[in-house]
């Protein structure tokens, strides 16, 4: 029943129309390098405060889902992924595309996306209300050890040193503190000036660190674009039944390590295409042909960058914790729609949940028309100067601080934001720990404070009960287990 | 456009006190110290659709819910008494004795009243308490045992309400743990993990969870029963006191504001409040009707301010 109500909220015309475009959107953006999924939702939040829950969240997923899969095009014929999330196998696609193959790459690259988009999708309808049946049992005490599991994850998870991801989280939780505090309501940071009460804006930060930072960098340095391969979008699914039935097994271990590695907190789909990359090579017959351009290692990875998407949405709506800079951005428009993600809106709200599962499954099913679109239009979306996109994002994001918070200081904010965002990238800090040190911070601290309240000041209760203990020698041994592995490999070393 | 409308409104720019005697000339904003989707939101939507209905100008609403309502509040406090900026204003006592921020009633015009919705006392399903009065009871023997969630700040319209009764019980109020965390969805799924003995928040916040067999609601706070929860009891009918605690939403102006704004806001909101379809739409959205025209409004609003800000000295807030 609450299937048949939830398809209903899907397939209502408002939802679809918001879903079509997103998908639109999602797809130009992606495909444009240097422009992330992050920083293509970052821009549509605004918009969806004005719209209702469902075709809001829908759009959003629809939006990633789509976005995650164009990286692949850019890679493919240029050289360069469309998003981090396509880097894995940029090589391995551009490569088949020099030898004449891009249509090959890219079909396969497709129905591999969209194949592991729908594994994803199911998994998450699955397993999702399953695990929200255990988050039920979670106090205060469990919500705290894993906000500090996020937090050991979100520098694990960067490329960057982990003292740079430390202080890049730092950052984030420090634009967090602003304001009053969660639990106490009183201020902080904030010199007598009414606006800082409020805290600096989630929206207008988020706006600022992705969208802004990108705009600035690119003034200052243009990026320069080689030519574009030549493809012929008619002949891309030619052959493709033969490399699917031949690779069945390994989309669908890619598609496997994808959901795992995207639910796992920090790592995102980058890292699962990574990943999933790796295992494929390991495992393939044709593994000498690995790095000479072979769908064999296409396939798998795009298979598993998309199935991540469906993974990290499982701790995001049964925990609430964000996996990845994406999920951060996801888990706060859910927030701001009153749907507070957490186990219990599995039973407050399942209908508008389900509906939203919903639109991340077709969204994986519509993707190969759009995506197909997408592909037969690329010269056309690449043809749009980037000095003219990039105002219009500038313009996007000055209107959507505003038209969020209602303050001109939340524009100030957001330009702030966009300094700063400049500042790290330029410094080789990654941008993700520290959205998600903004998103975390006050979970983190207010778990803390009410737990330390409940056990009257006694820190051994968060240990005490059986699922928080767990929890908490988890997280500990996380952090502690890489030092120990390297003050043993250095001994060995000088030994 | 025309010249003469281009005069008329380049006077009414250059001479706002002259447009007193037509209020509303141009369309009115109205401030909700709350995020777009809550309750305090969607009943300010609710409003603005009527009123523009009525004055013929848009009724803008702009929602300013950051820092738990202050910056919105301030807004309304220091918006000019034109009429232009007007403002949805709820249980705002707390702020001041809290250090948070420095409102009072006569910091506002009182318009209206137009809503109430009582605390309800929510306890685990697997609670043994099957009643208000054993709650209380219990809790009053040993205070220092029970912890109690305050949903958001322990400043808040649930937390002051559960405060008051257990005060008024007799129950040694510096003993008992309340505890502040974000927002009453969390705590009421925290209490279902074992982390809370009470929630107090909204009934229809915790309705889901009733329903759903995890939560059970010991008592509602109002006068009488919820015509969507019929099986929760009133407060009087378990323990004779007759208290209506819970949280309140009307329209306030900023200090000053002419009176005849004032009036004929109040009439028109007197009109909507007690037309068939408000009252349909609110019921539907299991919010409280609740009407006090401005005077009475005042005096509620005086009469909360004394007693919140004693309870919350009691409570060492």
């Amino acid at each position: 029943m609450v299937a048949f109500d939830a398809l209903k909220l899907v397939f209502e015309p408002q939802t679809l129309i918001v879903m079509i475009c997103c998908a639109i959107y999602g797809l130009t953006v992606g495909a444009i390098p240097g422009f992330t999924a992050t920083m293509a939702v970052a821009l549509l939040v605004p918009v969806t405060y004005f719209m209702d829950p469902v075709p809001a969240l829908a759009g959003v997923v629809t939006l990633a889902a789509m976005a995650i899969f164009a990286g692949d095009i850019p890679g493919a014929l240029l050289r360069m992924p469309g998003t981090p999330a396509s880097a894995a196998y940029a090589d391995e696609s551009y490569q088949m595309s020099q030898r004449g193959e891009a249509e090959t790459a890219l079909g396969m690259g497709l129905v591999a996306s969209a194949m592991g988009g729908i594994f994803g999708a199911l998994v998450l309808i699955l397993a999702a209300p399953a695990l929200a049946e255990i988050a039920l049992k979670f106090s205060s005490f469990e919500y705290f050890w894993l906000a500090c599991l996020g937090l050991v994850a979100a520098i694990a998870a960067t490329d960057a040193h982990p003292a740079k991801g430390a202080i890049a989280l730092f950052i984030g939780l420090s634009i967090g503190m602003v304001g009053l505090d969660p639990v106490m309501g009183q201020q902080r940071f904030t010199f007598d000036n009414t606006y800082l009460i409020g805290g600096l804006g989630f929206i207008p930060v988020l706006i600022g660190l992705f969208a802004v930072s990108e705009a600035l960098r690119y003034g200052l340095s243009p990026i320069k674009r080689p030519d574009i391969l030549p493809m012929k979008a008619s002949t891309m699914f030619r052959g493709i039944w033969g490399h699917l039935r031949r690779l069945k097994w390994s989309i669908g271990r890619g598609a496997g390590i994808g959901t795992i590695v995207g639910a796992i907190p920090g790592a995102g789909a980058d890292i699962a295409a990574y990943i999933s990359y790796a295992v494929a090579r390991k495992f393939s017959p044709n593994r000498k042909e690995f790095g000479t351009g072979t769908v064999d290692g296409i396939a798998p990875a795009t298979s598993a960058n998309n199935a991540a998407v469906g993974g990290a949405l499982i701790p995001a709506t049964v925990f609430g914790i964000p996996g990845d800079s994406l999920t951060a951005v996801i888990i706060g428009v859910l927030y701001m729609k009153g749907l507070n993600p957490g186990p219990t809106v599995f039973i407050m709200q399942p209908t508008l949940l389900y509906a939203i599962f919903m639109a991340f499954l077709i969204a994986n099913i519509i993707m190969i028309p759009f995506g197909f679109g997408a592909i037969a239009l690329f010269r056309k979306i690449l043809a749009a100067p980037p000095g003219v996109v990039m105002s219009l994002v500038v313009l996007a994001c000055i209107v959507g601080a505003f038209a969020v918070e209602n303050t001109t200081f939340a524009v100030l904010v957001m330009l702030g934001a966009g300094l700063l965002g400049f500042y790290m990238e330029e410094n080789n800090l990654p941008l993700a720990p520290a959205i998600l040190g903004v998103v975390l911070g006050p979970i983190l601290e207010s778990t803390f404070l009410t737990s330390l309240a409940k056990a009257q000041g006694n820190y051994l209760e968060f240990f005490s009960r059986p699922l928080a203990g767990s929890l908490g020698a988890i997280t500990i041994s996380l952090i502690i287990l890489p030092l120990i592995w390297k003050a043993v490999s250095a001994k060995r070393m000088t030994t | 456009m025309k010249l003469s409308s281009l005069i008329a409104a380049a006077m009414v720019v250059a001479l706002p006190s002259a447009a007193f005697a037509d209020w509303p000339e141009r369309p009115v904003t109205i401030v909700v110290p709350a995020g777009a989707g809550g309750g305090t939101d969607s009943t300010a939507r609710m409003l603005s659709e009527r009123l523009q209905a009525k004055f013929d100008v848009p009724f803008n609403v702009v929602n300013q819910g950051q820092g738990g309502g202050v910056v919105g509040i301030s807004t309304i406090k220091e918006a000019d008494p034109d009429g232009y900026t007007i403002g949805v204003i709820y249980n705002f006592a707390h702020y001041q004795p809290m250090g948070q921020a420095d409102f009072n009633v006569d910091d506002f015009t009182p318009i209206a009243q137009y809503n109430f919705d009582p605390a309800g006392f929510h306890v685990s399903a697997d609670n043994e308490w099957g009643t208000i009065s054993e709650a209380l009871d219990a809790i009053k023997a040993a205070p220092g045992d029970y912890s109690i969630s305050c949903g958001g700040g322990c400043g808040g319209s649930w937390p002051i309400a559960a405060a008051t009764l257990l005060n008024e019980w007799g129950v040694d109020m510096s003993q008992v743990r309340m505890i502040a965390g974000q927002g009453a969805a969390g705590a009421l799924q925290d209490m279902v993990a074992g982390g809370f003995d009470v929630v107090p928040s909204s009934v229809p916040e915790a309705g889901p969870l009733i329903e759903a067999g995890r939560v059970k609601g010991l008592a509602v706070f109002g006068s009488e029963r919820l015509e969507a929860f019929p099986d929760i009891p009133t407060l009087k009918e378990e323990t004779g006191m007759e208290n209506a605690l819970g949280a309140w939403r009307g329209v306030v102006g900023a200090k000053g504001l002419d009176a005849d704004v004032a009036n004929q806001l109040e009439a028109a909101l007197k009109e909507i409040v007690e037309s068939e379809d408000w009252r349909a739409q609110m019921t539907g959205r299991g919010f409280g009707i609740e009407w006090k025209n401005s005077a009475d409004f005042e005096t509620f609003m005086r009469g909360e301010e004394t007693s919140v800000r004693e309870i919350v000295g009691i409570l060492g807030l």
